[in-house]
């Protein structure tokens, strides 16, 4: 009984990991900009493909063994996929905010980017699905009927070191600082003599570089790649950060985590058809009582 | 001349705030704006600071020159990092989710990352040691006269030598305002340039050397403050009779 309490809560937080670097990114825009980045989830998918690519490459092309290609492809797809978010904060939604556009239009727009990108993806790449190659055997391990694997405890370990590393950001250094105050007073951040652009960059490229991590990972957990990967579990990481109270760090992790368990704990006892349709009304029932989410409190305190 | 504004129109919308005024600020003078409500005055301030719409207003002719040259194209974050000119807003705009401290330090942001700020920090906790004594807490819990101190303590962080100030006597106690204009002579006496903006006139030209009087969007009066101070129709209209 209790090996299966404890084999559930790993699946559950191995789940949650992938949620929580997901809603991260939903959390952190929405925090600086009041927008929500419905091309996030696609950033993710792209994350995923970036990985793929640069894996083989590392590979095949390079011939590198497998630990190696791994130290150079989670940093370089992390760089990469940062890259895809700040040019789409460039090419799509600064002219927006330059024209002053209502958020209704950036929204659509952000909306758009997502089919976009998904599309694109399918049509330089074909609608054939791309296996992920391995990088490094997985070991299961098997500890008092417990059974888990070296990759899932990877997972969970890089979600909390990247929930430890953004809330030292966010608290401790100036960017954080001045990502904290925009989400107060956007109008007053200039007038301490800091660049909004340069805030809003940083805050995509956070948000992509996790999104990238987690295509990583999730690639590699579930090796195989097709265009619409990031649409669904896109929208269970949004759902996650606002349940979790969007625009709070603390909220996007948490939110996560609790959507892995949500599901788990409904596979545990329902059909699995059922998985996604329960997961959802929970999460709506908690709404209903806390619309502002588990941690978002006032309006002002954002991120 | 240090900043000078130049037949400046400018709109929020299709709404004309400024209809082409006028006015200049010298390198160490201390110079008032003042006028009733809606006159323009916070308009001007935020023309100077190069905010942007929607919030503050848009250029549509005249000039605003720093040192003689235009910075109708400067960045409101150059303002700050590059011509040293830092605003208290109108309702202090501190960050209220940031304790005192941070808000301090946030002011820093594009000062040299090695330069050595001890000093100025004990300036600011000179002028106001109730900062110093509340620089844990969240400033949104400081009391109205406290955040006036931390919107003045942060511009001074910024490191400016040009301080614009928009009604920052608004919401003090007699004695906290009184105290607020000696701080700012201090400043002025040490090198500090200040264009303030104030609702209170008879205190405002009773600190600075020159003012400006503005009236819906139009310049009504101008001079030292002694001729403005004895100007009937401007102590009709502003000092009370
Ligand atoms: N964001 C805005 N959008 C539209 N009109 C505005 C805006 N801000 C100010 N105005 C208009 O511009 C004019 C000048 O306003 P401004 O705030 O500069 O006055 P002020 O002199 O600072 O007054 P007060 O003493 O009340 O602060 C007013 O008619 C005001 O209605
Ligand atoms: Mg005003």
């Amino acid at each position: 009984m209790l090996a299966t309490i404890i084999q559930n809560l790993i699946n559950a937080l191995q789940w949650g990991s992938f949620y929580a670097l997901i809603a991260l990114g939903y959390t952190l825009v929405y925090g600086v900009l009041t927008l929500i980045n419905f091309a996030h989830g696609d950033i993710f998918m792209v994350g995923a493909y970036i990985a793929f690519f640069v894996a083989t490459f590392m590979l095949s092309a390079a011939g590198l063994p497998g630990w190696a290609a791994l130290a150079l492809t989670i940093p370089l797809t992390m760089i990469l996929t940062s890259m895809v978010g700040v040019t789409l904060e460039r090419v799509a939604y600064r002219p927006l905010r330059r024209k002053g556009a209502h958020r209704l239009y950036v929204v659509i727009t952000a909306l758009m980017c997502g089919l976009i990108l998904e599309h694109a993806n399918l049509a330089l790449l074909g609608a054939s699905r791309k296996a992920f190659p391995p990088m490094i055997t997985e070991h299961v391990y098997n500890i008092g009927g417990v059974s888990f694997t070296n990759l899932k405890v990877a997972v969970i370990v890089s979600a909390i070191l990247v929930f430890i590393l953004l809330q030292w950001i966010v608290t401790k250094t100036k960017v954080g600082m001045a990502m904290r105050a925009i989400s107060y007073d956007k109008f007053a951040v200039p007038l301490m003599g800091i660049p909004m652009d340069n805030i809003i960059v940083a805050t995509f490229v956070l948000g992509s570089g996790m999104a990238g991590l987690a295509g990583i990972l999730f690639a590699m957990s579930y090796p195989i790649l097709e265009p619409y990967m990031g649409a669904l579990i896109g929208w269970k990481a949004f759902i996650a950060a606002v349940v979790g109270g969007i625009g709070d760090i603390r909220g996007a992790f948490l939110g996560g985590f609790l959507l892995g368990a949500v599901e788990i704990l409904v596979v545990a006892f329902f059909p699995s058809t059922f998985r996604d349709l329960i997961a959802f009304t929970v999460l709506l029932v908690i709404l209903a009582f806390r619309p502002t989410g588990l941690f978002g409190v006032a309006k002002t305190t954002k991120i | 001349m240090l900043l000078s504004v130049e037949n400046l129109e400018v709109k929020y919308g299709n709404i004309q705030a400024l209809h082409g005024i006028s006015f200049h600020v010298n390198e160490g003078e201390i110079v008032t704006l003042i006028g009733a409500n809606g006159a323009g005055k916070t308009t001007s301030l935020y023309s100077i600071c190069r905010l942007t719409p929607p919030e503050a207003p848009r250029v549509i002719a005249g000039d605003i020159k720093f040192r003689g040259e235009s910075i109708l194209k400067t960045r409101p974050s150059d303002v700050v990092k590059q011509l040293n000119m830092a605003l208290v807003p109108e309702g202090r705009r501190i960050f209220g989710n940031l304790t005192v401290m941070e808000n301090l330090e946030l002011a820093t942001y594009s000062r040299e990352r090695h330069a050595d700020l001890k000093d100025e920090y004990q300036r600011v906790f000179d002028l106001f040691p109730r900062l110093h004594e509340r620089r844990k807490q969240r400033s949104e819990s400081l009391s109205g006269g406290e955040q006036q101190m931390l919107a003045v303590g942060r511009a001074l962080m910024t490191g400016c030598n040009f301080l614009l100030l928009d009604e920052p006597s608004m919401g003090l106690a007699p004695r906290l305002k009184y105290e607020l204009f000696r701080t700012l002579k201090k400043l002025n006496e040490s090198g500090m340039t200040i264009l303030l903006v104030e609702q209170n006139a008879s205190l405002a030209l009773n600190l600075a050397h020159r003012g400006y009087v503005l009236d819906t969007g139009e310049l009504a009066a101008q001079g030292t403050s002694a001729e403005l101070l004895g100007n009937p129709d401007v102590k009709k209209a502003y000092l009370g009779g």
